[in-house]
């Protein structure tokens, strides 16, 4: 494993060197394609003049918000679709319908509606990361085994007991590979809602540097877009080792 | 009527198969054993569910102590065909489910647990994940489970049909004791023709959706694993077979 990870920094390294080389053995205008070496400087620079901090809590802040948003929308949508099988056919006409027109394209709308501030990004954002988590739960409130069902009947549990002590712990694993699928997809919502319609946020930063043709400035925003997106990544895992390792916790405490 | 439960004439039929059970009536005294046994798709699991509660005769009734049950009842059990343990629980929190879900368990009750668990030769697994115990231990936690509540009946679907030959006779030793312990009666729905002779003291033959044939198992008990292969065993073994074959 140890190996493994040494060999991926390694390859990693060694494409950064690859580009350093070739944009210094190459003469690339950093206008196209600035150096590695480029990038970094431009970054500390932005993080160390305190340039870039008001932004990034600005994306961070629509990222939270949209994510909260869209989350606690999939949650109580999928759960409400996976009940009733009746719901799901009246209501998964629109709900496919609203995936399928591209989000994007109401960004114009949104900002008719909502204005210039933060709120028609964290529509966007929680818009685009409902789905994966309504989808997940839906399906996975479907496929629970007939006859743990059956045993909750028997014991005569409620159908709110089955839903919370049966059906989400059941589905956990579906629901949190949703939820990591939302939270990468949530950057994404932030930023090109910020393209569109605002003058604070990484993602109007990065049309900001394309207007003064500062490419390095871009790189680096890009830089701490991915950084940010692979910490909330890394941070959805660790919620859902988290928790199921508490639903072991619970039991063991409630024996003593 | 010193008869416990009662099955009255029950009819059953599933919208998509047809009627899959006619006018199937059987008795079942206080902590007596009863197995139906019968081949596939006869409809024996059917019966044990409209004996649950967890459906509804067409026609017919099921009486326990005299009461209709329409609904499944805290005085009846069922263990399924698979173990049905969730995975997210303790072992011992599994056992204590049917009561953890409508009261707040007690320290006797865990108590009470842990000895059901001992009984079942499991003490040692009280913290273990259900997904860590092999196949026969997953159904010794499930008949544990049933029995946590005390249940006057306890209704078994082919229980023990997915494990092996020796893991299913030593399963069969400590549920008949633990049943004679406790006084629970039990409707045991198997095809494993040395199974209902080994439990039962009552075996009823179903096909086609009626009951074909009822014999008495009129063997000395407490069982032992030793009866399995004397004279009158054997003849019983035989006399079900016979039977069987004349559904044909």
């Amino acid at each position: 494993m140890n190996r493994d990870a040494a060999t991926s920094a390694v390859l990693g390294l060694t494409c950064l060197a690859a580009w350093e080389a070739l944009v210094r053995l190459g003469q690339t205008s950093p206008l196209v394609l600035p150096a590695p070496s480029v990038v970094a400087h431009a970054l500390w620079q932005g993080l160390s003049s305190g340039y870039l901090w008001p932004h990034i809590a600005h994306t961070l802040t629509e990222v939270v918000l949209g994510l909260l948003l869209g989350a606690s929308m999939g949650f109580v949508g999928g759960v409400v679709l996976g009940e009733s099988a009746r719901v799901r056919r009246v209501f998964m006409p629109y709900v496919v319908l609203s995936q399928v027109v591209p989000k994007l394209a109401l960004a114009p709308l949104f900002i008719v509606w909502f204005g210039f501030g933060l709120l028609p990004t964290v529509v966007m954002t929680a818009l685009i990361c409902f789905f994966p988590l309504l989808e997940n739960i839906a399906t996975a409130m479907q496929q629970v085994d007939a006859h743990k069902l059956e045993l909750f009947r028997m014991l005569r549990a409620s159908a709110w007991q089955t839903l919370w002590r049966l059906k989400i712990p059941a589905g956990l694993p579906h629901i949190m590979a949703g939820l990591r699928v939302a939270v990468v997809l949530a950057w994404v919502g932030a930023v090109v809602g910020e393209f569109i319609g605002s003058s604070h946020g990484l993602g109007a930063l990065i049309i900001a540097a394309q207007g003064s043709m500062d490419t390095p400035l871009m790189f680096a925003v890009l830089t701490v877009i991915t950084v940010l997106g692979l910490a909330f990544y890394q941070a959805a895992q660790w919620l859902e080792q988290r928790l199921l390792r508490s639903q072991l916790e619970v039991s063991k405490r409630a024996k003593k | 009527m010193d008869q416990f439960l009662q099955l009255q004439a029950l009819h059953y039929a599933y919208p998509e198969r047809g009627a899959v059970l006619r006018d199937v009536s059987l008795q079942l005294a206080r902590g007596e054993i009863h197995c139906l046994i019968g081949r596939s798709g006869c409809g024996k699991s059917t019966v044990l569910k409209l004996v649950a509660g967890l459906l509804a005769p067409l026609d017919g009734q099921v009486l326990l102590q005299g009461q209709t049950i329409i609904e499944p009842v805290p005085e009846m059990s069922f263990v399924f065909q698979t173990p049905t343990l969730l995975n997210w629980l303790s072992v011992l929190d599994n056992v204590l489910l049917p009561l953890s879900l409508h009261r707040a368990v007690t320290a006797a009750d865990r108590v009470h647990g842990e000895q059901l668990l001992a009984q079942m030769g499991l003490a040692a697994l009280c913290d273990d994940r259900p997904q860590r115990l092999s196949g026969g231990q997953q159904s010794r936690v499930a008949i544990a489970r049933a029995l946590v509540t005390r249940p006057a009946v306890l209704l078994m679907d082919e229980p023990f049909a997915a494990l092996d030959a020796i893991t299913r006779e030593d399963l069969q030793r400590d549920f008949l004791a633990l049943c004679q312990a406790h006084g629970t009666g039990v409707l045991f729905v198997t095809h494993d023709m040395a199974e209902a002779v080994y439990l039962a003291d009552q075996v009823s033959l179903l096909h086609e959706g009626r009951i074909h044939a009822s014999l008495r198992i009129a063997l000395p008990k407490p069982r032992h694993t030793a009866m399995r292969y004397s004279a009158p065993f054997n003849a019983l073994c035989a006399q079900l077979r016979q039977a069987m074959d004349a559904t044909l």
